[in-house]
């Protein structure tokens, strides 16, 4: 089948880039028309996106690959870039133009009073850039390079109120903890380059090379794992994970687009990009199901314990990233993307209505709310459709997706199944203790909250649609998704056990919350009160950032200070004492110059003297 | 067209035009000699860009421009050596070569220049002087780049040391002084070392005998052509000669010989770059030179000693650049983290930046030790790269210490409020710097460590932990100075002036340049890189069979 659209696919990017230089370029001057620039811009995108996701969906349709542009070539390292369009790229580019756009929309609400909110928008289109071009990159060094780009994006937006100290520290935080797993990818990179047959990079040359094992086992274990190094540091999961909370500093619309869309997708999207070197090495699957599996249920507690709106839905993503990476690990792929299709929906969702919470209430302390319900419908209801699908209940798009790993890994993988299912236990629980202490009850005394503007409410209400529906697209009932991302028939039977099991656990965390936050029948400090050091332990987040403070912070402070002493004394002390030296030297030299010419006579009889020795001696040698 | 104009010797001396008219300009007419000052450096940046331009048209490997006059002939008494013998003499040749290697820093070199002469603006007396010494400096530079005449290099390498020497002790801060004292030792050290080196080569592989149609004609050379044809294409020539009781021969270079020498380049070209531990007079100058003068020599200086190192080290001692490839990657590995870990702590912003630059001078160390084509291509794309980067963060230096009145770090703040340009344009320096890809500093980087990780993975990899640390410092000192809240002291600063605005436009944009379309450099690298890789190639082969 001949693509019409699949070949246009570099406009996708084209449009929020020039949106981007518009921006930068006029930037102050726009005002309210640079919003409608990136509005428009990304709606063009998402346009496209849409055609050529539609166009895929008609057919079983080849990959369409245009690598013709020679960017680099410097002796045996040659490289080609262009894009490339199958399958899994069109979902992506559906989700992240339509979040990206919904976002657009929303902040130009949420956004209104801020002056720089040009360079807001400016940003963002750099965002939605960064990230199309990462998803159609035709090979690791572009999707690298736009790897980089949509770090060093999140972190100008994470910063983007540069004037608040905690805003400075949570940028430069999210910049360095996923640089640290930037390293692992680039020597991955590296290392791959060495090995592939002709040093190509481009996925359709890894993906031979890898089905014709021409790479050795042990290579492709370690590639696997370095590569996934970057997906930890991107998607935030354990132990890279605690620049994702911190990134809360940064406007609400922009953690809806890091933790939708954008950033934090990335590292999931990576592995799914790189499946085949995972596949080929049964080890580094394993690494990555445990990791996922283990920051799936440690991101869930912790989330049962704080109190910020945003930093509970920041460990939510952190968590839910966890399953995803939990299902690419047991070899569910389908499964993880479509986790990642439908959690791109109802976060965003929850990003944005609680961006409209705080924008009514000016708190983000959810002890501080309540009783929101009654004066912010649109919000109440769509944060709760977005609350039950995060939570995985019935039949919001969340527990599809939820269900489809559960059951991968009912078959096999007993320990992840538990610690999956337990993980989500905790996650209805925290979504309900938010709920119920944000909406029911009574407002604290003298708060007066109104429901947001239109621009703000209508995104809401379009991310409540798709998070409700968009779970059919993949059930056991009608598993069209598999077949047509991984082109081979799914045979999915409905496993009614686990079904049923997630369901009540879903269902228990969420009636313990309303008992504990709703109703108020069993006492808050229920737990906290008999135990306070499990729920210090739990609010501090387990100490992570106290421990990589005094290991790696203050450790390279100290040593960079002992190098600076040592510079100084030792390496220019040597210098200073040679200095002196030669300066010592020089005096003798300006005392035997003094003008005094006896001294110059007596020294000119030595030396005749010397010379008259050694002459006489020589003769004797 | 260009092929009949003696583009070289066009480009390196054409500042000269404006030393002859500054002479005749008043010393109080400050504007007059700033705008021929200026002006003049717009002179070659042209003719570099135009030979640029056409050296991207041209296919042939091994392409280069060369233009090649006799210039120096010493005559010897060749009667003492016999009648057999007609002519004896030493032979210096003014001998301008432009090839892939140095065509991109001679460009460059242009362009900092133009852009440091543009931040020269700052500088506030003796201006006749300073614009003198600044385009006297600038024919140096491009004489050491373009010469391939071992003593004509040598003489360009002292105009730079001479001209520089003044620059910062007369323009400098207040312990300026002391700096370029600082700097003319260190350095004069290391042009000791270099002048004998040089002089044990043209007296040994420089040599050469030919039989005229009246007797034998013996000569030294300096032309790099001649030596490197007596060391790797003539078997025959007397250097190879192994003496014998019989036969003295004192043309013969052993490999002791070699290795000495090669340790000396090192040596006298590592004082430059700076290899550890030879750096700490460069701290001094960065601290108290003047902001333009500190751009080209962060910016330009400090590839002479990285040039100097491949055109000579390298390239005519292979096998012992070979041999020793492990210890220049220790170096470099060193420079980087070292360099990186003391950025780090530094209370000065120019200190940062001073030991950024070693850290990044690190890396090109790494790439000329991978002694593969794809890990010096990455060196020289690091050398672009550094250049234009650290000519682009001094210049905002100078723009900042000219409102602020400070560079210690800790009374500096929140300037993204009162300066939003300036501060947006140090963020794009700072993320070149850490090597953002998209920005020039990635390719280098990428491509040293992919050329090392060929040879030394173990190695490489320790540098590669380099790229976090280089975040950590970038982001610590940027965000310092621009994010975060604004003491009452940083308020109400003038954004950049035109004049400051265009160098640094200019420079952002090469960089994005270089970052989003390497090819534009690779594409005359390239031409170079392949001679070099036949020539490590032989090597190869002798040292394995």
């Amino acid at each position: 089948m001949v693509s019409d659209y699949s070949q246009y696919a570099w406009l996708i990017p084209l449009f929020p880039l020039l949106s981007f230089l518009i921006l930068t370029a006029f930037g102050r001057q726009t005002k309210e028309f640079g919003v409608y620039i990136s509005i428009v811009a990304g709606f063009i995108s998402f346009v496209i996106a849409l055609l050529i996701f539609f166009e895929r969906l008609g057919g079983n349709m080849e990959n369409y690959t245009w690598n013709q542009f020679e960017w680099l070539k410097v002796g045996d390292f040659s490289l080609s870039m262009g894009f490339e369009v199958t399958n899994l790229n069109a979902l992506m580019l559906v989700i992240v133009t339509l979040v990206s756009l919904v976002v657009n929309i929303y902040s130009k609400g949420y956004m209104h009073d801020d002056d720089r909110i040009t360079v807001f928008f400016s940003y963002v289109a750099l965002f939605t850039f960064s990230m199309l071009g990462l998803v159609i990159s035709v090979n690791v060094l572009m999707f690298y390079i736009f790897w980089e780009l949509v770090g060093v994006c999140s972190f100008l937006l994470v910063g983007f109120w540069y004037f608040k100290p905690e805003a400075k520290a949570a940028a430069k935080k999210a910049f360095i903890v996923t640089r640290i797993g930037d390293v692992g990818l680039f020597i991955g990179m590296l290392l791959l380059f060495w090995y592939m047959p002709a040093h190509a990079l481009d996925f359709t040359s890894i993906h031979n090379a890898i089905m014709d094992a021409k790479i050795p086992g042990n290579i492709v274990t370690l590639i696997a794992i370095l590569i996934f190094v970057g997906a930890i540091g991107k998607s935030g999961q354990f132990p890279l994970h605690t620049w994702l909370p911190d990134a809360m500093e940064g406007p609400t619309p922009i953690s809806a687009l890091i933790h939708a869309a954008t950033m934090v997708a990335a590292g999931v999207y990576l592995v799914a990009r790189t499946y085949d070197i995972f596949s080929a090495s049964p080890t580094a699957m394993t690494v990555v199901a445990v990791i996922g599996g283990f920051t799936a249920i440690f991101a869930a507690t912790i989330g049962v314990a704080q109190n910020d709106i945003k930093r509970i839905l920041a460990y939510s993503t952190v968590s839910q990233l966890g399953y995803m990476m939990l299902a690419l690990g047991i070899g569910a792929y389908t499964a993880g993307i479509f986790h990642l299709f439908t959690h791109a929906f109802f976060k965003a969702l929850l990003f944005l209505g609680s961006g409209s919470v705080i924008h009514a209430v000016h708190t983000q302390d959810i002890h501080e709310m309540g009783g929101l319900a009654k004066k912010m419908k649109v919000t109440t209801w769509t944060f709760a459709i977005g609350a039950l699908a995060l939570s995985g209940i019935v039949p919001f798009s969340g527990f599809w997706s939820k269900d489809a790993i559960l059951s991968a890994a009912w078959h096999g993988h007993p320990v992840l199944f538990w610690v999956g299912l337990i993980a989500a236990f905790f996650t209805a629980f925290y979504m309900s203790r938010l709920f119920f202490c944000v909406f029911a009850g009574k407002a604290p005394n003298g708060q007066k909250a109104h429901e947001s503007p239109f621009s703000m409410t209508m995104p809401l209400v379009v991310l409540a649609v798709l998070a409700l529906l968009a779970g059919f697209v993949f059930t056991p009932f009608n598993p069209w998704m598999g077949t047509w991302l991984t082109g081979d028939a799914v045979d999915e039977d409905a496993n009614w056990a686990v079904m049923i099991l997630s369901t009540l656990v879903g269902f228990a965390g969420i009636g313990l919350g309303w008992l504990m936050y709703g109703k108020r029948s069993i006492p808050v400090d229920f737990i906290s009160g008999k135990a306070p050091w499990l729920h210090t332990l739990l609010y501090r987040k387990y100490f992570i950032d106290e421990l990589y403070d005094v290991v790696f912070v203050r450790s390279l402070k100290r040593i960079g200070q002992w190098f600076n002493r040592f510079d100084d004394y030792v390496v220019d002390g040597a210098v200073r004492a040679l200095a002196r030296g030669g300066f010592a030297i020089g005096q003798l030299g300006t005392r035997l110059q003094n003008g005094q010419v006896q001294s110059y006579g007596l020294i000119m009889l030595l030396g005749l003297l010397i010379l008259a020795l050694v002459l006489a001696g020589g003769r004797f040698i | 067209m260009i092929d009949q104009l003696p583009m070289l010797t066009l480009i390196a001396f054409s500042p000269l035009i404006g030393v002859l008219i500054l002479l005749f300009v008043s010393k109080e007419n400050g504007r007059a000699i700033k705008v021929i000052g200026i002006a003049t450096t717009m002179i070659p940046l042209l003719l570099s860009a135009w030979l640029y331009a056409d050296f991207l048209t041209r296919t042939a490997v091994g392409f280069q421009y060369s233009e090649q006059h006799e210039w120096l002939r010493i005559a010897l008494n060749h009667e003492m050596l016999g009648d057999q013998i007609k002519s004896f003499i030493y032979e210096f040749k003014y001998n301008l070569v432009a090839d892939g290697l140095s065509l991109p820093l001679v460009f460059l070199t242009a362009l900092v220049g133009s852009m440091a002469a543009l931040a020269s603006v700052l500088i506030k007396k003796r201006w006749k002087t300073y614009f003198i010494l600044f385009l006297l400096l600038e024919i140096g530079m491009f004489g050491v780049f373009l010469a391939q005449d071992l003593f004509l290099f040598f003489l360009f390498f002292e105009v730079t040391l001479v001209t520089t020497f003044f620059l910062i002790g007369i323009w400098g801060y207040e312990k300026s002084v002391q700096a370029a004292n600082k700097f003319l030792i260190y350095n004069g050290i290391g042009s000791a070392v270099m002048l004998i080196a040089f002089f044990i080569i043209v007296n040994t592989a420089g040599y050469t005998q030919e039989n005229g149609p009246d007797g034998l004609v013996i000569s030294y050379s300096g032309d790099l052509h001649a030596i490197m044809n007596n060391l790797f294409s003539d078997t025959n020539a007397m250097v190879h000669v192994q003496p014998d009781p019989q036969q003295f021969n004192p043309f013969f270079l052993s490999n002791t010989m070699k290795w000495t020498l090669f340790i000396m380049l090192v040596v006298a070209f590592g004082i430059k770059l700076p290899i550890f531990p030879f750096h700490t007079w460069m701290l001094k100058v960065h601290m108290e030179a003047p902001p333009s003068v500190v751009m080209i020599h962060s910016g330009i200086l400090l590839k002479m000693g990285a040039y100097g190192l491949i055109r000579f080290g390298i390239l005519l001692f292979p096998e012992q650049a070979k041999g020793w490839a492990v210890v220049l990657a220790v170096l470099g590995v060193v420079n980087i983290l070292y360099g990186a870990a003391l950025a780090f702590v530094q209370k000065d912003f120019k200190l940062v930046l001073a030991y950024s630059s070693i850290s990044h001078m690190g890396i090109v160390l790494l790439g000329i030790a991978a002694l593969n084509p794809t890990g010096l291509g990455g060196a020289v794309f690091q050398m672009v790269s550094h250049g234009l980067i650290s000519a682009l963060m001094f210049l905002i230096v100078g723009c900042l210490y000219e409102r602020t009145k400070t560079t210690t770090l800790s009374e500096l703040g929140g300037l993204a409020a009162s300066i939003p340009f300036i501060s947006g344009i140090l963020l794009v320096a700072g993320m070149a710097s850490l090597g953002l890809p998209g920005l020039s500093g990635f390719v280098g980087e990428f491509l040293s460590f992919l050329g090392l990780f060929a040879t030394m993975k173990g190695i490489a990899t320790v540098g590669i932990l380099g790229i976090i640390l280089a975040a950590v410092y970038v982001l610590r000192a940027v965000l310092r100075i621009t994010f975060g809240k604004r003491p009452e002291s940083m308020a109400g600063f003038r954004d950049a002036r035109l004049v400051e605005a265009v160098p640094m436009i200019v420079l952002v944009a090469f960089i994005v340049l270089l970052g989003v379309y390497p090819a534009v450099l690779s594409h005359p690298l390239n031409q170079s890189l392949i001679g070099f890789d036949q020539l490590i190639q032989t090597l190869n082969l002798k040292i394995g069979g």
